[in-house]
C-alpha cells in the first residue's frame, strides 16, 4: 500500500512551478530633474548660513531612493531634516574642536587623534545604524546590528596590524571589514549573510597591480614622445615654446592621471562590489546577482571627471543619476516565490549624530 | 473638490501590500482597498511626506501604514509644496546657476578672510605662543639638525637682530632667532606665531657677505609674526573647510577633489596677499633702518636663481602660495620712488 501511494504520488507531480523569480533594479532619475533639486537647494543652503543642508540633504536621498524600485515598489529615506541638523550641528563643533587644538596646540592635537582612533569606530557604526534604519522597502525597514568591539578590530587594529607586514595582510583586512559591514545589516526580520572569499581580494589587488605596472608603462612611453615633440619645437623657435610645452604636458599627464584613477578605481570597485552581491542572502527570501563590468564601469567614471572638470561641477548631478542609472542595470534580485511576508522589526528612534560627523570627517561608507 | 490617485497600499509593519486607491476631500481620506474598501480617516490620521520634483507622492498612516501613488509626477490639488516649486522653477535654477558660484567665492574669498583678520585681534596672546612653541618642538625634531656655521658668522646674524629690533622698539623677549642646519627646507627662514624665527644654514651661506638682504628677510618673518598671519591662516582654513562641508555636504569622489582644488586656489590667493603684506612690511622697516630696499630684491634674487630650473607660467601663478618672485624684486626697486 505504502509503496504504491508514493509511486502514485511521483507520477502525478507536474512540472513544478520555479522557486525563485528574478527582478530587476529599476533607476527611473532624471539629470535635468535633479539638476533643479540639486542647485536651488545649494542656493537656498547658502542664503540660510548651512541650516537648510539638513533639508537639501533629505530631499536629495529621497530623490535617489523613491527613484529607485523592484517589482514597481520604490525605496523609501525615512529621515527627518532636524535629525540630520542636530546631527550636523554636533558634527561641526567636533570638527572645529579637533582642527583647532592640532593647530593652536599641536602636541594635544596628537593625544586628540588617538582619542579620535577610539571615536571612529562609534561614529561609523553610529552612521550605518542610522542610514539602514532610515531606509525601508515595501514599508519595511533595514537594521544594521554591529557593536563597537568589532568594528574597532575590523577597522583601526586590522588596518593598522597590516602597515607593519607592508600590507600584506591589507587585501584580507578589507575582506573581514566588508563582512562586519554586510553579516550585520537586516531587512525587517530577515537577516543578511554575506559568504565572501579572501581569495577575491588578493586577486582583485594583484590584477590592481599588474594594471598599475602597465600604466607605468604608459607613462613612460608618453614621457618619450612629449620629449620628442619638446625638442622638435625647440628647434623651431627657442623662447615661446617652452610655455607651450610644459602646458601640453601638465595636460597630458591631468588627463593620465583622471585616467589611471578611473581605471583602477572600477578595478577594485566593479570586481568586489560583484562578489560581495553575488555572495549575499537575505534568509530565505532573497540573493542577489551583479554583473559591473570593468571596461563600461571605468569609462563612467572617466567621463564622468571630464564633464565634472569641463562644467566646473555643474555635471556633478548628471554624474550622480547616470551612475546610480550604471548600478541599478547591473543588479538583479532573485526573490524566492515561498517566502511569507517580511515583518519589520523596529520601532524606536535614535540621535542622527553618528551619521552626519562621519560625513564631515569624510569616513562614510559607500554601500554601493 | 475630490481628488483619486491610484497606487500601492502597504499594511502597517509588513511587506503584504496591494493596489490601492486613495480618494481625498475637503476633510477626509478614504482609502480603497480591493478586498475591504472604503477605510475612512480623518485628514489628521495622515501624514504626507514632503514633496520632491520626481518623486512619487508618499503617505503614511497612523497605524503604521503607507500608501505610495503609481504615478510620480501626481500631485495633491489641495496643498501644494512651495519647495517643489523652486525647484521646477526654470529662472530660478538658471539665477542658482549663477548665484550659488558666485556666493561662494564671496564667502570663502572676500568673507572668511575679512572673518579671520577681524576675529583674530580677540585671540589672546597665549593662544599662539602655545602654538608657536609645540609646532617648534616637533618641527625641530623631525626636520631641523644644529647648525654648522662658525660661531662668529652665527653671532654676527643674531647681533644684527638685536639691534634691528632695538632700534624698531619690537620687544627682544618676545622675537628669539634660531640658525639651524636643514637639508628638508634648504636655503629658507621661517617664523612661528609666538616670535620664533628660524634660518637655514645655506640661506645665511648664499646671502654670505650681504647682511642686509639676510635682515630683509628677517623683517620679511617678523611681518608674518607681527600681522598675526599663522592665526589668520588657520582661523581661515578651518572656516573654509566647514563651509565645504556645511554647503556641499556628502559629495562623492572626484568631486571632492574639485572642490579641495577650488579651495586650496583661494587659500594660495590668500595666502600670496600674506607674503605681499610681509614684503611690505619689510620694505618699510628696512627704510626705518635706514638701509637700502634693494637689500631685500638682492635677497629674492638668490630665491630666483633658485628657482629658474622650473620657471613659472602666468597659467601657474595661480598655484603658487608665494607671489611671483620677480614682482616682489620690482616692488623693492621701485620702493619709495
Amino acid at each position: 500500500m505504502d509503496i504504491t501511494d508514493t509511486q502514485e504520488q511521483t507520477q502525478n507531480i507536474e512540472p513544478t512551478p520555479p522557486m525563485t523569480r528574478e527582478a530587476s533594479v529599476n533607476f527611473s532619475g532624471d539629470a535635468q530633474e535633479f539638476f533643479g533639486i540639486w542647485i536651488v537647494n545649494l542656493l537656498l543652503t547658502i542664503v540660510t548660513f548651512g541650516i537648510y543642508s539638513a533639508w537639501a540633504k533629505v530631499r536629495t536621498q529621497q530623490y535617489f531612493y523613491g527613484n529607485t524600485s523592484i517589482e514597481g515598489h520604490a525605496f523609501s529615506y525615512l529621515a527627518q531634516p532636524l535629525q540630520i541638523l542636530k546631527g550636523r550641528i554636533l558634527a561641526v563643533i567636533l570638527f572645529a574642536v579637533y582642527s583647532l587644538t592640532l593647530q593652536f596646540a599641536p602636541l594635544v592635537g596628537i593625544g586628540i587623534f588617538i582619542v579620535m582612533l577610539f571615536l571612529i569606530p562609534w561614529i561609523l557604526n553610529q552612521s550605518l545604524r542610522f542610514n539602514l534604519r532610515m531606509s525601508s522597502y515595501r514599508n519595511v525597514r533595514f537594521s544594521f546590528k554591529g557593536n563597537y568591539g568589532d568594528a574597532f578590530v575590523y577597522w583601526i587594529l586590522l588596518p593598522i596590524a597590516s602597515i607593519f607586514t607592508m600590507y600584506l595582510m591589507m587585501p584580507w583586512a578589507m575582506k573581514k571589514g566588508d563582512e562586519y559591514v554586510y553579516n550585520n545589516i537586516s531587512y525587517g526580520d530577515k537577516a543578511l549573510e554575506t559568504k565572501i572569499d579572501t581569495g577575491q581580494y588578493y586577486e582583485t589587488i594583484l590584477w590592481i597591480f599588474l594594471v598599475c605596472i602597465g600604466l607605468m608603462f604608459g607613462v613612460v612611453a608618453i614621457a618619450f614622445i612629449l620629449g620628442g615633440m619638446g625638442s622638435l619645437m625647440d628647434f623651431q623657435n627657442t623662447d615661446s615654446s617652452g610655455m607651450g610645452v610644459g602646458i601640453i604636458v601638465s595636460i597630458v599627464t591631468g588627463v593620465f592621471y583622471v585616467f589611471s584613477i578611473s581605471i583602477l578605481s572600477a578595478i577594485y570597485r566593479a570586481r568586489i562590489r560583484n562578489h560581495i552581491l553575488n555572495n549575499s542572502e537575505f534568509d530565505g527570501l532573497a540573493t542577489f546577482k551583479s554583473k559591473v563590468e570593468v571596461t563600461p564601469f571605468a569609462i563612467l567614471m572617466f567621463t564622468n571627471i571630464v564633464a565634472l572638470i569641463f562644467t566646473a561641477g555643474l555635471a556633478y548631478p548628471w554624474m550622480k543619476v547616470r551612475t546610480a542609472r550604471f548600478l541599478a542595470q547591473a543588479t538583479t534580485v532573485v526573490i524566492n516565490n515561498d517566502s511569507d511576508d517580511v515583518l519589520d522589526a523596529m520601532s524606536e528612534s535614535q540621535s542622527a549624530f553618528g551619521e552626519e560627523a562621519a560625513e564631515v570627517f569624510d569616513i562614510d561608507i559607500a554601500l554601493t | 473638490m475630490m481628488q483619486t490617485i491610484a497606487g500601492q497600499y502597504y499594511y502597517p509593519k509588513s511587506s503584504k501590500s496591494e493596489c490601492a486607491q486613495l480618494v481625498i476631500s475637503e476633510d477626509s481620506v478614504s482609502l480603497l482597498l480591493e478586498e475591504q474598501s472604503g477605510v475612512v480617516t480623518s485628514g489628521a490620521d495622515i501624514q504626507w511626506r514632503a514633496t520632491i520634483p520626481g518623486v512619487a507622492l508618499e503617505a503614511d498612516f497612523i497605524d503604521g501604514g503607507k500608501f505610495i501613488a503609481t504615478d510620480r509626477h501626481e500631485r495633491l490639488h489641495q496643498r501644494r509644496s512651495r519647495l517643489e516649486t523652486f525647484e521646477k522653477n526654470m529662472p530660478l535654477i538658471v539665477a542658482s546657476v549663477f548665484l550659488v558660484p558666485f556666493l561662494m567665492w564671496f564667502i570663502l574669498a572676500v568673507a572668511m578672510p575679512k572673518l579671520a583678520e577681524e576675529s583674530v585681534a580677540f585671540i589672546p596672546q597665549s593662544v599662539p605662543n602655545q602654538m608657536g612653541e609645540q609646532s617648534f618642538k616637533i618641527i625641530e625634531e623631525l626636520f631641523l639638525s644644529p647648525s654648522e656655521l662658525d660661531v662668529e658668522k652665527q653671532e654676527a646674524v643674531k647681533a644684527q637682530w638685536k639691534s634691528a629690533l632695538t632700534q624698531l622698539s619690537l620687544p627682544t623677549e618676545h622675537f628669539k632667532l634660531h640658525v639651524y642646519d636643514s637639508e628638508y627646507f634648504g636655503p629658507n627662514a621661517f617664523a612661528l606665531p609666538n616670535g620664533t624665527v628660524v634660518i637655514t644654514d645655506d640661506l645665511i651661506n648664499k646671502l654670505d657677505g650681504n647682511p642686509d638682504a639676510i635682515l630683509a628677510v628677517l623683517l620679511h618673518e617678523i611681518g608674518h609674526v607681527e600681522l598675526k598671519h599663522s592665526l589668520r591662516i588657520v582661523a581661515q582654513s578651518i572656516s573654509n573647510t566647514l563651509a565645504i562641508a556645511v554647503v556641499f555636504g556628502d559629495v562623492e569622489g572626484m568631486g571632492e577633489a574639485i572642490l579641495g582644488t577650488g579651495s586650496s586656489l583661494i587659500l594660495n590667493a590668500f595666502s600670496r596677499d600674506m607674503e605681499s603684506e610681509a614684503d611690505d612690511y619689510a620694505l618699510a622697516k628696512l627704510v626705518m633702518l635706514g638701509k637700502s630696499p634693494t637689500a631685500f630684491s638682492d635677497a629674492m634674487k638668490v630665491f630666483l636663481a633658485l628657482k629658474s630650473e622650473h620657471e613659472q607660467g602666468d597659467l601657474l601663478k595661480y598655484l603658487s602660495s608665494h607671489p611671483e618672485i620677480k614682482e616682489r624684486i620690482k616692488k623693492a626697486e621701485e620702493f619709495g620712488l
